[in-house]
Order: C-alpha cells, then sequence, then structure tokens
C-alpha cells in the first residue's frame, strides 16, 4: 500500500504543478463527513497549550476543603455550593472553578485528567525564566538550544509533512526551536503569497522570491525561506473554506479559540500535523482577580469554551487526539494588598484525551498551613512538569526514551495514560 | 624640455587647481573607526553605521554621511540637535502631542466616562426617549462643546506619530534610541490602567534620557505613570508608618472617648478590614530588578524582591480625571501640607507618605534605616542604576540592539566598564561600541534582521515614499507580528532574528514588498521617480543595476539576483520595475540591516 504521508506530500505537489486546479473529491468527502473511514492508520496528534502569565491553580482547581486556603485568600477563597455557579466538587477535595464548568463532563467521562501541584525544580518567579526553562525542558540550562516538542518530534522517527508541527501564533514558540521542521502560523488563510496581476506574473513572482530565498548566505532565512514555500504549497492544494466547525461548535473570540479552531482544521484538512501548539494570555493576574466574576473567570471561561469547543468539532479524529496545558508556575497562596496574587511556584495542568485515565486529580499535596509552604508563601511544587510531559508525550506520540527528550532528568513518569 | 621641468610644471599646475577649489570643510572629531582594519572600505562602513544606527537609508544618505565623515556624523546625532522642520510639519495636526498628561486624560475619555460626564452635567437621563440618530447627534455635539474625543483617537495619534518621527526625523539615532529604551521599560496599551499615560511616557520620560544616563531614565520611569500603573505599582501600599497608626488609635480614642467599644464601631472595623485586605504588590519591585537593571541573574533573591516592594510603597500616581472622588480628595489635601508629612507631588508623581513602610530594609546588601520615605527610593534606584551587575545587563542589550545577536563577551566588558566608570553615560558607551573592531566585523555588518516596523520604515524611507496615512504601516506591522506599543509582557520584544523570522511572517513579508511597490497600500505612495526620472531606463539591465543600488546599497547582491529580476513579467516596462522593486524589498538582502 502506498505510504499515507508520501501520497499527501506528493498529491499536494502535483496538485499545485496542476495549476491549483479544483478541489480533489476526497477532499471535500472528507470535510463534509463527520466519521471517515480511513484506510491508513492515523498518526497521533498532541495539541499543548501554554497559559502565559502563570496560572493561579489554586483557583482553577481548588483544594476547598483546606481551611488554611480560606484564611490565606479571604476575599478569593470558593466552596462548593448548590446554587449555580458554585465550584464543581470533583473527589470530595478539589473543586473546578465554575467557568470551567464545561471540564465537569469531560472528567466525569474519565476522558480528563487534572494534575495538580506542578512546576519546575528551578525556583525561578520570572515569567521569562520559568517559560524559557519549561519550554526548553531543561530547568537548569539555560544554554540549551532546542525546545521539548521540537525534540519530541525528532523521537517519533518518521518523516513527516510540512505541517507535523505547527504553532498557532505570531512567531514560533521556544517549545518548537531546534532542528526538525515546524511552523508558526497565526492565521491559515494569510499563509499565502498575495500577488496581483496575470497568472504568468503570479508564478513568476513567487519563482523568483523562491529563488532569492534559495540563494542567501543568511541560514535562518534560507531555511524559512524553504518551509514557507513548501507549506503554502500544501495549503494552496485545499482549499480552507471547506473547513468551517463542525455545527453547533461555537469557538470564543479570543486568541485561544481562534488558534484551537485552526488546528482543528489542520486535523480536518488531513495534512499531517502530529503536533500542535497554542497560547493563552492573561494569566499574570496581580490586581484584582476576583471569584467566580471578574479578570480570572473570564480567562478561565475563555480557556475552558475554547478547549471544549475544540473537542468537539474534532470528534472525528478525538481518538487520534490528547491535548495537555501547561503554565510556567502557580501564584501565591495568600492574596496580595491588591486583590490579586504574586508569582509562586507549582500550578495544575490539564490532560484531555481518550486515551487518557482521566477523572482523576493527580496529586501529592499535603496541606497549605504555612509551614507546608515553599518559602513559607507558595504552594511546593511536589510534580516535576517533566513527570508529565514525559508521559503525555511518550505514550500518545509511541516512543520510549524520555532521557532525550528531557536530558538531565531520570525521574519516572506518571502513569496517566493507557496505553 | 626635460622631464624634470615637466614634473615641475606639473606639481605647480595641481597646486593651483587644489588651491582654486574651495576648502574642504574639515570637521574636528576625536573619534576614528577602525573599519578598514576589519576589512570595509570607507562607502561600506557608512552604509553599515546607517543600518545600525538610523530607521534606513535613504537616497542620497550615503554620499551625504561620506562627505560629512562617518565619526562627525556620529557625533552629530549623538548631539541630537538637528533641525526637524520637515517632522515638524508632518506633526503639525497632531493635537495631543502637544498636550500634557492631565488634558490628555480629561480629554480622550472612554464611553463609561463620557456618559459619568453626562450625568454630572445634568444633560443626560435615563429615560430620554431620544431615537438612536438624534441621541447620537446630540451627544456628538455635546462632546465637540467640550473638547472631548475617545481614545482610540488618542492611540491613532500616538501610534501615527511614532511612525511620522522614525521616517522624517533628521535625528534617527535619537529615534532609534527611544525605540530601544521604550522597549526595555515597556509599558502596554493593551492595559487600559496604563495607556493614556504611554504618550507623555514616551515624549517626557523615555526620548528626554536616550543619551543621558541611564539613573536619571530609571528613576524618570519609576516615578512616572504610564510605569506605576503598567506594573501595579500604584496599589502597592503599606499602613506600617505613624501617620496610618496614630489615625487608627486617634480613631479608637475618639470612640472609647465617647464611653463605647471601639472594636465593635463600624468606623473602626472598616479601617482594620481595609487594612487586612490592601498591601504590597511585588510586580513592579521583580521586573525592576529582573527586567530594568540587574538581569535575572543579577544574584537578587526573593526576600530582595519583597523588600524592594516595600521600598516603593506609596510611590503612586496623581489623581488627574478631574470631577471624581480621588481627584477631589487630592485637591483638599493641598491645604494641608502634606509635604511637611513626608509626602512628595513631582508633576503627575505621588508619594503618599501614609501608604509607605516605614521599616528598616535590606536589598542585596543596601541596607536602608527605618523611616527613609521618599528619598530610599531614589538612593535604591541609584544603587541598581551604578551596579556592575546592571552595566553588564545594559551593555549587553546595547550590543544585541546594535552589533549582533551574540555580541562577543569583550566588546560586552569594555562597554560595561564605561558605563561604571561614566556612571552610565549612554552617549559614552555607545561611542566605546562603535570604536570597537568588533561593531565592523563580519558577524556584524548585515547580520541583523530587521524587525517589522524596521522593514516596513525603511521600505518607505528607501523610496522616498509618501505616507498619508501612517495607521496602515500599523496594520502592516501587526500583520507581521510586531503591534507595537500593545507588547503585553513588561520583557518587551526580543530582540534577534529567530522571533522575526519564522514561515508565517515571512510570506507577509513579501507581500508586504509587493503591495507596497503596487502602491497597494492606502495613503502611502511610493516615490514614482526611483523607478523612472532617476534610472530613465536605457533597458531594463540598467534599470535593475540602479534600483538595487539605490535601495540595497554596497549589498553584495549576487549576479544572479539580477538574473532573477529580470524574469519578472510585465506588459509596460513600468510594471516589470514596481515588480522588481517588491521583489527586492520583500528579498531575504533587504530583511537584514
Amino acid at each position: 500500500m502506498i505510504n499515507r504521508r508520501a501520497f499527501m506530500k506528493n498529491g499536494a505537489m502535483t496538485l499545485f504543478a496542476a495549476g491549483l486546479g479544483g478541489v480533489p473529491s476526497f477532499v471535500t468527502y472528507a470535510a463534509n463527513s463527520n466519521k471517515i473511514i480511513n484506510p491508513y492508520k492515523k498518526n497521533k496528534i498532541l495539541i499543548c497549550i501554554f497559559q502565559r502569565g502563570a496560572m493561579d491553580g489554586l483557583m482553577a482547581v481548588t483544594p476547598y476543603t483546606d481551611i488554611n486556603l480560606q484564611k490565606a485568600r479571604p476575599g478569593l477563597f470558593m466552596t462548593p455550593a448548590k446554587s449555580e455557579g458554585s465550584i464543581f466538587d470533583l473527589d470530595g477535595s478539589f473543586g473546578m472553578h465554575p467557568s470551567l464548568s464545561k471540564f465537569n463532563e469531560l472528567y466525569k467521562e474519565n476522558r480528563m485528567a487534572i494534575l495538580h501541584g506542578v512546576g519546575s525544580p528551578n525556583k525561578t518567579r520570572s515569567h521569562f525564566d520559568a517559560q524559557d526553562y519549561m519550554e526548553s525542558g531543561t530547568p537548569f540550562n539555560k544554554g540549551t538550544e532546542s525546545g521539548w516538542l521540537n525534540r519530541a518530534v525528532g523521537l517519533m522517527g518518521h518523516e513527516g509533512t510540512p505541517f507535523r508541527a505547527v504553532s498557532l501564533t505570531s512567531t514560533l514558540p521556544r517549545s518548537f526551536y531546534g532542528n526538525n521542521e515546524a511552523l508558526a502560523i497565526n492565521n491559515l488563510q494569510d499563509f499565502s503569497l498575495k500577488i496581483s496581476g496575470s497568472n504568468s506574473a503570479v508564478k513568476n513572482t513567487t519563482t523568483s522570491f523562491e529563488e532569492l530565498y534559495d540563494m542567501t548566505s543568511s541560514e535562518i532565512l534560507n531555511k524559512t525561506g524553504k518551509d514557507s514555500f513548501e507549506a503554502m504549497k500544501v495549503l494552496k492544494s485545499k482549499n480552507l473554506k471547506d473547513y468551517k466547525p463542525k455545527i453547533g461548535v461555537i469557538y470564543p473570540n479570543s486568541q485561544l479559540g481562534n488558534s484551537l479552531k485552526q488546528i482543528a482544521t489542520l486535523i480536518k484538512m488531513d495534512v499531517g500535523l502530529e503536533v500542535g501548539f497554542a497560547e493563552s494570555g492573561g494569566w499574570d493576574t496581580h490586581y484584582n482577580q476576583g471569584t467566580t466574576n471578574g479578570t480570572m473567570a473570564r480567562n478561565l471561561t475563555d480557556f475552558g469554551d475554547s478547549i471544549a469547543a475544540f473537542w468537539a468539532d474534532i470528534d472525528a479524529y478525538q481518538d487520534e487526539v490528547t491535548l495537555m496545558t501547561m503554565t510556567e508556575f502557580g501564584r501565591t497562596v495568600h492574596q496580595n494588598g491588591t486583590g490579586g496574587t504574586d508569582h509562586g511556584r507549582a500550578s495544575c495542568m490539564f490532560v484531555l484525551g481518550n486515551d487518557v485515565k482521566g477523572g482523576n486529580v493527580y496529586h501529592n499535596i499535603s496541606s497549605l498551613a504555612i509551614e507546608d509552604l515553599e518559602d513559607r508563601r507558595d504552594l511546593p511544587v511536589s510534580t516535576d512538569f517533566r513527570s508529565v510531559f514525559s508521559a503525555v508525550a511518550s505514550n500518545h506520540l509511541n516512543f520510549n526514551n524520555p532521557n532525550i527528550l528531557f536530558p538531565e532528568w531520570d525521574g519516572a513518569m506518571i502513569n496517566l495514560m493507557r496505553s | 624640455m626635460n622631464s624634470k621641468v615637466l614634473i615641475l610644471l606639473f606639481i605647480v599646475l595641481l597646486h593651483i587647481t587644489t588651491f582654486g577649489k574651495p576648502n574642504p570643510i574639515i570637521y574636528k572629531t576625536r573619534l576614528s573607526f577602525p573599519y578598514e582594519q576589519m576589512g570595509l572600505t570607507k562607502r561600506q562602513a557608512a552604509v553599515h553605521l546607517l543600518n545600525r544606527f538610523t530607521f534606513g537609508i535613504k537616497p542620497g544618505d550615503v554620499d551625504m554621511v561620506l562627505d560629512m565623515g562617518l565619526e562627525y556624523w556620529f557625533e552629530k546625532q549623538l548631539s541630537s540637535a538637528q533641525p526637524e522642520s520637515e517632522l515638524a510639519a508632518n506633526l503639525a495636526s497632531y493635537d495631543a502631542l502637544k498636550m500634557n498628561e492631565e488634558t490628555i486624560i480629561n480629554s480622550f475619555l472612554p464611553q463609561f466616562e463620557i456618559r459619568r460626564l453626562l450625568k454630572s452635567e445634568g444633560v443626560f437621563m435615563a429615560d430620554s426617549n431620544f431615537d438612536k440618530k438624534e441621541y447620537k447627534a446630540f451627544i456628538d455635539s455635546f462632546l465637540k462643546e467640550k473638547n472631548i474625543r475617545l481614545p482610540a483617537e488618542y492611540q491613532r495619534q500616538l501610534i501615527n506619530q511614532k511612525i511620522l518621527r522614525a521616517i522624517y526625523s533628521n535625528n534617527q539615532l535619537t529615534e532609534v534610541l527611544t525605540d530601544f529604551w521604550f522597549n526595555h521599560f515597556n509599558v502596554s496599551l493593551s492595559k487600559n490602567q496604563c495607556a493614556m499615560h504611554i504618550l507623555s511616557f514616551e515624549r517626557d520620560v523615555i526620548r528626554p534620557n536616550v543619551l543621558g544616563k541611564f539613573e536619571n531614565l530609571l528613576v524618570a520611569t519609576a516615578k512616572s505613570p504610564a510605569m506605576l500603573e503598567y506594573l501595579d505599582n500604584n496599589y502597592s501600599i503599606s499602613f506600617n508608618n505613624e501617620i496610618s497608626k496614630n489615625e487608627l488609635n486617634n480613631r479608637i480614642k475618639r470612640v472609647a472617648a465617647k464611653a463605647q467599644a471601639p472594636f465593635q464601631d463600624s468606623g473602626v472595623i472598616n479601617l482594620i478590614k481595609q487594612r487586612k485586605s490592601q498591601g504590597l504588590n511585588e510586580n513592579y519591585a521583580r521586573e525592576l530588578l529582573e527586567l530594568h537593571t540587574l538581569g535575572v541573574e543579577g544574584g537578587y533573591k526573593q526576600k530582595d524582591v519583597t523588600e524592594v516592594a516595600k521600598i516603593f510603597s506609596g510611590w503612586s500616581v496623581v489623581p488627574l480625571l478631574k470631577n471624581n472622588d480621588g481627584r477631589n480628595n487630592f485637591e483638599k489635601s493641598k491645604y494641608y501640607n502634606i509635604e511637611k508629612l513626608g509626602f512628595v507631588v513631582d508633576g503627575s508623581f505621588l508619594f503618599r507618605a501614609n501608604r509607605h513602610d516605614d521599616s528598616a530594609k535590606t536589598v542585596l546588601n543596601y541596607h536602608f534605616s527605618p523611616n527613609g520615605g521618599y528619598e530610599e527610593g531614589l538612593k535604591l534606584l541609584e544603587n541598581l542604576a551604578n551596579n556592575p551587575a546592571t552595566a553588564h545587563f545594559i551593555c549587553k542589550k546595547l550590543a544585541v540592539r546594535f552589533v549582533s545577536d551574540n555580541p562577543p563577551e569583550n566588546l560586552i566588558k569594555k562597554m560595561a566598564n564605561t558605563f561604571l566608570k561614566s556612571k552610565g553615560n549612554v552617549k559614552e558607551v555607545l561611542t566605546v561600541m562603535v570604536n570597537s573592531i568588533y561593531f565592523w566585523d563580519e558577524n556584524s555588518v548585515r547580520k541583523k534582521i530587521k524587525t517589522p516596523f524596521e522593514l516596513t520604515i525603511s521600505a518607505i524611507r528607501a523610496t522616498n515614499a509618501t505616507v498619508k496615512q501612517p495607521y496602515q504601516i500599523f496594520n502592516w506591522c501587526n500583520t507581521l507580528g510586531q503591534k507595537f506599543y500593545y507588547y503585553q509582557a513588561p520583557t518587551g520584544f526580543p530582540d534577534r532574528a529567530d522571533y522575526w523570522v519564522n514561515t508565517g511572517s515571512l510570506l507577509n513579508r513579501m507581500n508586504f514588498g509587493m503591495a507596497f511597490s503596487a502602491n497597494k497600500i492606502p495613503g502611502v505612495k511610493m516615490d514614482s521617480t526611483i523607478i523612472n526620472n532617476n534610472y530613465e531606463p536605457e533597458s531594463l539591465d540598467a534599470a535593475i543595476i540602479g534600483i538595487s543600488n539605490s535601495i540595497l546599497p554596497e549589498s553584495s547582491t549576487p549576479k544572479n539576483i539580477n538574473r532573477v529580476l529580470k524574469l519578472v513579467s510585465g506588459k509596460e516596462l513600468n510594471d516589470k520595475l514596481t515588480q522588481i522593486v517588491g521583489l527586492l524589498i520583500g528579498s531575504p538582502e533587504f530583511q537584514k540591516r
């Protein structure tokens, strides 16, 4: 049987060469059908969402039975109640913030796992440094050039398409730095050369640009140029308009919502996506964080609704996809002087997928009594982020070498995936 | 005639000819740039200098610098005293640029403030049965009469002026450094509380200090409303001071005097409640150490951050919006001689002595005695500004901007020494940098990738384009990944090639080149003389050479680039030339500076 990947790649090129003719019937068929019977074995897809700014994990998934938390943050504390809009009790000690209510079903269906007390062994409370360490995957080495997701791509042991690793951001995230091909696209629709004039003018200008970038002595411009042209051609062979969200699925009109909508499009277009990346911002809640209303609640609503919409949108592909969220650190246990929280240590993360052992809050948190806190102020890191990242990536993407993924780390993976 | 006589005659003639010419102006300069040593011709060196210290080379710039002398040109840029008549004409219609901070805040009001104003003026009633059109016309005339506009207009003026300054200013180094220091002390339009202060921040805090002492810049930013709002320091307070203690004690005494239980009195309870729920915010303290001065490896600990936050507790902003409680209270306070209590009012900066932590503090190894008030903040800033870690951190950042993404450690050390010796004199640090061989090294020349802002502005300058709608350039920068003034994180935009060059943005850079050259960007028109008059094309070849020399002077454009350019199609020669300009601007060579 013809290798599907090679077929995709060659097929796309042929279409382009043939002058971008009509959309082939199999593509249209795929687009219009919810359940595709695909004769080829599908690749697994890992989607990572970075919550930049450090999400307050103690508010997103709150250990509501701990009296210390109530004392430390009287203005931010929440408990489960019978009324609407209160936290959802997960296991008798943790509760899901009401703005994440779309997660409740996924959790109950055992598709979503929550990991709490997660963070980096490096104690930095600098956003930039902590993100850098988390994305390089080496918390004590600034010099690591590659990002952990780029290394993961290299470990998969097969060729990929130009759309193998795609970040829906305007610039390439640190996680994607490295030798393996990775794309940053802010908007799929922008991903083309917009040249006016006759067909031959368009063709000539495209060729000219391609040659100019092929010739340049600048390595970064040369390599990125090649990637750009190749990806553009693949995308051009598909008709973007055929890939609308599933009926009834509404994405929030936000950065994260738009990114996940486009990741879903790439998945449904079958252009070979294996690792997707998106970002969500605004988590640095130093000021008036709020509880059921306010900054934090708005952020969580966007976060939860975007992910839930994405999951519903890709229903035909759910078996292939695992989604994992991450944030650089958590926030202080006590509230600060301006109704918010300052930079802390551990936070929580969410992992969603059909091969996730969900319906469970994985944690080693004892209590939030001041003597149990890190520096007497922060939720200590009791789970190394690498023990989660490696478990999810190596199980889902099917490779077994976390030491390459995370050099200088020999900890144990958390057993949260069905393999 | 023998040969000796001939030679003599020749020498005499030569003498007469030189004598007859007007004396060339000799500029005196203490500098001597070592570009020859590094294998560059004078012309190549002039191009490099312009590429690094301007927003792009205009036709004629290279010859101007050569005539003047590279060193002298640089010194003139350091003096920042070139006349600005062209720029002034372009900025004439931007009235917000001339307003002080208070006028800005009160002239550009968001919707909810407008509603509040309508209410307070008694001209608005909730049950008014205007229809929509009538209502809008009424509001419009009211706003016009009061000379009030929406914040969007202020933001438009702010954004446009940056673009116009970059294009037209003759003091290009000042504009480049304004961009650099703004990014170093980043604040963001994306945060509402800070947005209305940004125009003044750039104009009054950053630009006047870009070539001065670093400490002045640091103090000015620390006291600026934009920074105080952006990093939440305006809300970072402490009740650990005599004024607050007395306030509570007096109230308790008053209640007790009335023979009531003080801790059942609602006034006392509220006061205690308030003091429990309000306090320090570490945001500014941390970024001051990490991003503004020492750098993340500057050797400070979490405890230092908390101590710094205490030092800056009470550093806040004068309430500038008129007709509200905060403002009214502030105006009343003027009659109470608050300076005597340790308050400081300096422009729109306000040190609130009754919200400052009076205890003793220690930051790194600097000790601060109790009751240090406002002065201890200045003392800390002075110490930080002149700390060796700061010198290294700042000099590295300057070298990354002006030399290369990975500047040699030797250069940084040299600059840092000068920084410490000169107490942070930016002019001297820059001079040492340009005087060093590293600046002229082949690892530096044409190795920096232009930011989207640098790309778009340099395209406009290279082609003498006229810009009637500068905002269109902002939109393009946004598409290319640089929504300037909106970068959310206090780090500012990263300054390295791989941040700006990625697959999506690269295609858009090419698209920009094509849209620009085809005059498809509304209100931006390329001067067609660059392809017509200047190079009345005898042939396509001649035109290509002329255009590429003009847009990419002294770049070693390989011959096959010209071959590629010749491939362009088009009915008229002009169509072809337009495309060639677009290809050049979208080309890899033009992405570098």
